[in-house]
């Protein structure tokens, strides 16, 4: 290519842009939602105004849920959802409400949560209590808040199983993220239990923060940055001095720190990003390198509907854990069609998006009610909320079902883990 | 990872040739940078439209003539008739019903008012059998309040030439003053989305029925069936006179529809769709490509015993212009663009340009050319192939269909 035509690439794509209108398709904001004018006017489209003068900034820009189902969708590749995120950043004036900072700052609230763990979940559940957030706070009272736990990850980790880690010939670093760490250490103990099977030490970073993407959708930014820098120095020190890649079981942290943290917050990645990956795929990879086995339970038995997160979409890795589910017999897996199940973190929480967060999801709720399946499966804990209640069926991580359906003995063996 | 069969590609071609696959037990992988032209299918499918000007009538008759050099030559005429059928019987399986015949075309009427040749039609779509007269003295031509994408003007100017008595009462709806909020966003697809809600549909129903009164025929821009055809149906079934659906400008629901209902079933058939994924390297060894990488998998590189090229024309990014040259992005293949620049267009923009029927140049078995010579494990198939130009002949849809339904012919063979 000519000089002329390298130097006219702009940021994120956006002159890639041949206003053929396929986003607007698969926004699933717009579908529900009239009064979000849609990915091509709010990204492309109005970035064009937007770049003579800030004045045509639209408020309405805010109802985008960064579910990069239009990125996915561009056939020219043109980076939309970063030109809407990236406006926010560059022109949204307001300073975050109470309930945004504290539905955006997991760590802090994960661990004033966890330890009077009982006490939380309980009065979280009163009908009282969800009144007074409901209309105080404006978290809609139809929400559950996902359970905290009474012991955190790492508490659990750090009695439990950090002594015999270092027994294991290959070892890795886990960046458990907030759900594992404060909600759910169910998903931690897993993927410990099937790592170690598979002759992998797992270590935790030296310092993990919450990856940031509930401070990037709540306009938190600096705080959003001062984490990623954390996390990115941890990684790069687990990387590059003690030799063990970075594996995590969010597909929604992943991508953050893969592609949000260089594409929206100028956090520099290098030297990170490729060796920072999801569980599934990682064991997928080694599998296929034949440098670990798997031996499977004989007595397994599930139906599985796989719903694809929207970012785990995005990153296009849903490939690796369909086909680790698929290595298990007696596993039948059905994948369910693209759609978002509407809840996009913390926005579903957020009383004036309760219904259009339903709307988006009913059909993803309704594709899985005629699967029938024993279980959904998920890459991403805020998906696990929205399909749990709102279907009621119960949602497993990949990983989780992997630990179930292994002979962990044997897989043992296999691996010549003593 | 290990495919019998990788399809560069997930447009029209691509997913016929992957279902074709799938079908016969093969293990198959779509890689899809993006979403594709199916986007832009008005809801008929054109085998050959035109030759040299001129409306093709029988259009299994008309491709004997072609010359070497088109596609269909390259399949052999005495193959077409049976391909189509497979290809009619492939969107049958997949949920589309068409109605249509390879031996002879029916006419369209497009966004613009116009009639052209087709070969199938979407169950629903309003059609003609004659270029000049349409089968309704007076219609009722239906707008939709706020609807951007129909120029109606246009097509009532078109159907009172073909000699029809046209009413074009605008429809005005509750729902639709809530969707003109963003009126930026009235288009097609996204009025279809407003359409899934039966009690729309109900009332859509009512306001065509008190605005078309004594009227052989109600027609109406296709804003219905997002998913499926079921709101189609809905409305069909409500409104009292006989109902047909006009093709739109794209965004087309049409389109929408045929290309969720094909990847749908390539997927209940096995296959394996990666989507927003797009190839990066394409490793070739001899006269044999070894394996692809896409930027998504990065290191994990995918391996597979055939590949099948099927990432379109210059809109796909399955060819490349840039100031110097006009080329295939992926193997650079040959192609038969001519060197010299000046030669790609010429004078009337509208005209048969020269620049669409390039291509890459294949065997007669669709094997590409590299240097001048074929890669042995590899396949092109749709609009990525040169030989034909799917504006000025109308053999788009048929190119892609039939030479995708070829080649998965060939390797399941």
């Amino acid at each position: 290519m000519t000089k002329t035509q390298l130097a006219s690439i702009s940021d994120h794509n956006f002159e890639q842009c041949l206003k053929c209108s396929i986003c607007t398709v698969y926004c699933p904001v717009a579908a529900v939602n009239p009064a979000y004018p849609g990915p091509k006017q709010a990204g492309p489209d109005g970035e064009r105004y937007r770049l003579k003068d800030p004045k045509f900034y639209d408020e309405a820009l805010k109802m985008c849920l960064n579910c990069k189902r239009c990125e996915v969708a561009c056939p020219s590749d043109v980076r939309i959802a970063d030109l809407i995120q990236q406006a926010r950043m560059k022109h949204h004036s307001h300073r975050p409400k109470l309930r945004d900072m504290m539905l955006a700052s997991t760590d802090l609230v994960g661990s004033l949560a966890t330890v009077v763990a009982p006490v939380t979940n309980f009065s979280l559940g009163l009908k009282p209590v969800k009144a007074v957030m409901d209309t105080v706070m404006a978290i809609d009272k139809h929400r559950t808040f996902p359970a905290y736990a009474s012991q955190k990850f790492e508490t659990w980790f750090r009695k439990n199983a950090e002594k015999r880690q270092n027994e294991f010939a290959h070892h890795v670093s886990y960046f458990h993220g907030c759900y594992v760490n404060y909600n759910f250490p169910q998903l931690g103990q897993d993927l410990v239990t099937v790592m170690n099977a598979l002759g992998y030490g797992v270590h935790l970073l030296e310092k993990e923060k919450c990856c940031g993407v509930a401070l990037i959708a709540n306009g938190m930014y600096n705080q959003a940055r001062k984490q990623g820098e954390t996390n990115m120095a941890s990684m790069r020190k687990s990387i590059n001095q003690q030799s063990r890649p970075v594996i995590t079981t969010s597909s929604t942290c992943t991508f953050t720190m893969r592609d949000e943290y260089p594409e929206l917050l100028g956090v520099n990645n290098d030297g990170v990003r490729n060796h920072l990956s999801l569980a599934t795929r990682f064991i997928f990879n080694l599998v296929d390198e034949g440098k670990v086995k798997l031996a499977f339970r004989h007595d397994f038995k599930m139906r599985v509907a796989y719903h694809t997160a929207c970012h785990m979409q995005r990153m296009g890795w849903a490939i690796f854990s369909t086909e680790l589910l698929r290595m298990i017999p007696g596993l039948e897996l059905i994948e369910l069609d693209q759609n978002c199940c509407g809840i996009s973190g913390t926005y579903g929480f957020k009383k004036e998006n309760y219904e259009t967060s339903q709307a988006i999801g009913a059909k993803l709720f309704s594709d899985i009610d005629a699967a029938k399946p024993d279980f959904v499966s998920t890459d991403c804990e805020t998906c696990k909320w929205q399909i749990e209640m709102s279907t009621g069926v119960k949602v497993l991580n990949p990983i989780s079902i992997l630990a179930q359906a292994l002979d962990i003995e044997k897989t043992r063996q296999l691996n010549g883990v003593n | 990872m290990k495919f019998d069969t990788i399809i560069m590609g997930g447009g029209l071609s691509g997913l016929t040739c992957g279902i074709a696959l799938a079908k016969k037990g093969r293990r198959v992988a779509i890689v899809a940078g993006g979403q594709n032209t199916l986007h832009f299918y008005s809801g008929s499918m054109e085998l050959l439209g035109s030759v040299d000007d001129q409306d093709v009538t029988h259009p299994i008759e008309a491709i004997a003539a072609l010359n070497e050099n088109h596609p269909y030559s390259k399949i052999g005429a005495q193959h077409i008739a049976s391909l189509a059928q497979q290809a009619q019987a492939l969107l049958a399986d997949a949920g589309i019903k068409t109605t249509g015949d390879a031996s002879c075309n029916h006419y369209r009427i497009t966004p613009m008012g116009v009639t052209k040749p087709a070969w199938l039609t979407l169950d629903g779509l309003a059609t003609t059998s004659h270029p000049d007269a349409l089968p309704w003295k007076k219609v009722c031509l239906v707008n939709l309040e706020g609807f951007i994408d129909y120029p109606i003007d246009f097509v009532a100017h078109g159907l009172r030439n073909l000699g029809a008595q046209v009413e074009t009462p605008t429809v005005s709806l509750e729902c639709l003053k809530q969707a003109r909020r963003s009126a930026t966003e009235m288009r097609a697809t996204n009025l279809a989305k407003v359409f899934t809600n039966t009690s729309n549909v109900a009332r859509l129903a009512d306001a065509i029925n008190t605005a078309c009164n004594d009227t052989e025929a109600v027609l109406i821009p296709a804003v219905l069936g997002y998913d499926n055809d079921d709101a189609c149906n809905l409305l069909k079934a409500q409104v009292k006179a006989p109902l047909y659906f006009l093709a739109t400008l794209p965004p087309a629901v049409t389109g929408v529809r045929i290309n969720a209902a094909l990847k749908h079933y390539f997927q209940m058939l096995g296959g394996r769709f990666l989507m927003g994924d797009s190839v990066e390297n394409v490793v070739i060894d001899g006269d044999k490509v070894t394996h692809i990488n896409t930027t998504k998998l990065q290191a994990m590189s995918l391996q597979a015993e055939q590949y099948v090229l099927a990432t379109g024309s210059f809109m796909s990014r399955g060819l490349v212009a840039d100031f110097e040259r006009i080329y295939e992005p992926l193997m650079n293949l040959d192609t038969d663009a001519p060197q010299d620049r000046e030669q790609w267009s010429k004078y009337g923009m509208m005209g048969d340009q020269p620049y669409m029927s390039c291509g890459v140049v294949t065997d007669k078995d669709f094997h590409p050319l590299k240097d001048g010579s074929p890669l042995a494990n590899v396949y092109a198939i749709g609009q990525v192939l040169g030989g034909h130009n799917p504006i000025t002949m109308g053999d788009g849809t048929g190119v892609s269909m039939l030479t995708a339904l070829a080649v998965a012919n060939a390797i399941n063979s």
